[in-house]
């Protein structure tokens, strides 16, 4: 885990089950929080959820959160009957694809300089990925640029981020504590 | 907290239709239908898009949060963007156009006045757009109801996807029964502590800090849980040979017949763009008379 210099587009074994676990606990935990009814702002639903793809990319490498986001939309979206979005699943999995491309230079999850580098690339991953998943509304629905932005983008977008801001240190913090205690590699 | 798929065995057609040969089919629909923008095209996808849906034999009760989530997609993009605010209509309806109500016009009981710039083209856009997001949300909604979860790793590898990014998926979905218990587990736990998820109290940004006792168990058990099945995985030589599965898919005579039609619709609607220059949008006379 921690401590430890990793190839980031290797796709072994550890990477098949890490993508795996991410991609299911993602459609659990978007599953669950749309069934706990978690109390939202206006018309701005908590999808909390968005962390994991951007947790497991930093963590285990692009591919790992690529997977994890573009399979757990899917899983999620069967679980709850909305269908099957292609270009939102691959916007989602870039939202986990962009904070993996600094996996490699993580050395200790715990620390300032890491954390820092998590969050811009947060701000990075959501704009990327809600960013290609909207513009393909425009490919798909035939809407113009202004409604892609304002009624597509920026809503995911925000949402996204700001769940992944929060929750992303905090995670960190506790994958370099289990790290350290565990001992594995 | 429960977690089951929306999957049911129907007997229907649908039942007896090869996953991959769906993929191929759904995909080859999403491309061709949003390749052109003439109802000519349009309105005979739209009905090859009806007629799949009724394969499923799904029930209304089971998708209507399907068509839910359908319903305000359409509604932005239809009523809102196209019919209110005209919004370029995505650069396909050239400016200008037949204004259908060139004076303005004024609304009863309260007697404004008011200039609405719709026309006639634009109309004929939100009837279009109708048909294409209708048909394309007919074909990916009914996925979720129709298709055996058991089959997703075996057709992705079937799609000619790699053997680990197959089992990935397989293994994704064999994962969630025993994340959602944990995450129930954890729930009931944190309760017993005076968790309190539904707390009403606090901003938009403690809501969701408030998550994290939730969160962090569930993810930390998961990833330490998962570092010992990749060594079980290992010690049993995975990834060093060609996988089988036990969920086997094949060919019949339908899926092959389903599959030629695929490329057929997909190869005539890029020829019909490319080749022909037709598919582009355009409002027939007799629709253009109803109004001018």
């Amino acid at each position: 885990m921690a401590g430890k210099k990793k190839s980031i587009w290797k796709f072994g074994t550890r990477e098949v089950v890490f993508a795996a676990i991410g991609a299911a606990l993602y459609a659990v935990l978007a599953y669950a929080t749309n069934v706990l009814q978690l109390p939202g702002a206006g018309n701005v639903s908590i999808r909390p959820a968005a962390v994991i793809p951007m947790f497991f990319g930093i963590a285990f490498g692009p591919i790992v959160g690529f997977i994890t986001g573009f399979v757990g939309n899917i899983l999620s979206d069967l679980l709850s009957g909305w269908g099957f979005w292609f270009w939102w699943d691959l916007g989602n999995g870039l939202m986990g694809l962009i904070p993996g491309l600094i996996a490699a230079s993580i050395v200790d999850y715990g620390a300032l300089k890491s954390i820092l580098l998590g969050e811009l690339f947060v701000i990075l991953g959501a704009a990327g990925g809600m960013g290609v998943a909207s513009l393909s509304e425009m490919w798909v629905s035939g809407a113009d640029l202004n409604t892609v932005i304002f009624a597509n983008f920026i809503p995911a977008f925000i949402g996204n981020t700001v769940n992944g801001l929060i929750l992303l240190p905090i995670l960190m913090v506790a994958y370099a504590a289990i790290s350290k205690r565990s001992g594995r590699g | 907290m429960l977690i089951s798929w929306r999957y049911k065995f129907r007997n229907s057609i649908m039942d007896r239709i090869d996953p991959r040969s769906r993929w191929i089919f759904s995909f080859a629909f999403l491309i061709s239908a949003t390749m052109v923008w003439s109802a000519n095209f349009l309105f005979p996808l739209f009905i090859i898009a009806l007629i799949w849906y009724a394969f499923g034999q799904t029930r209304w009760k089971e998708t209507r949060r399907g068509w839910f989530l359908v319903s305000i997609m359409l509604f932005s993009m239809i009523v809102i963007n196209t019919i209110i605010t005209g919004g370029g209509a995505g650069g396909v309806v050239p400016p200008g156009g037949h204004v259908l109500w060139p004076n303005g016009f004024t609304v009863p009981v309260v007697n404004w006045h008011i200039y609405f710039g719709l026309t006639v083209e634009r109309i004929w856009f939100a009837l279009c757009q109708l048909m294409r997001l209708g048909g394309v949300s007919l074909i990916f909604v009914l996925i979720p109801y129709t298709m055996d979860p058991r089959a997703y790793g075996a057709t992705f590898r079937g799609l000619a996807m790699p053997d680990s990014v197959a089992y990935t998926m397989e293994l994704a979905f064999r994962f969630i029964p025993t994340l959602a218990r944990d995450l129930s587990v954890t729930l009931d736990a944190q309760k017993a502590r005076g968790y309190e998820l539904e707390k009403v109290k606090g901003g938009i940004f403690k809501k969701i800090a408030r998550i994290a006792p939730l969160l962090v168990p569930v993810t930390m058990n998961a990833i330490i849980a998962s570092e010992d099945v990749a060594n079980a995985m290992d010690l049993r030589c995975f990834g060093q040979a060609k996988r089988t599965w036990i969920y086997e898919l094949n060919f019949h005579r339908w899926d092959h017949m389903l599959n030629a039609v695929s490329v057929l619709m997909l190869v005539g609607i890029i020829l019909a763009v490319y080749v022909f220059k037709l598919g582009g949008f355009w409002v027939p006379e007799w629709f253009m008379q109803l109004f001018v």
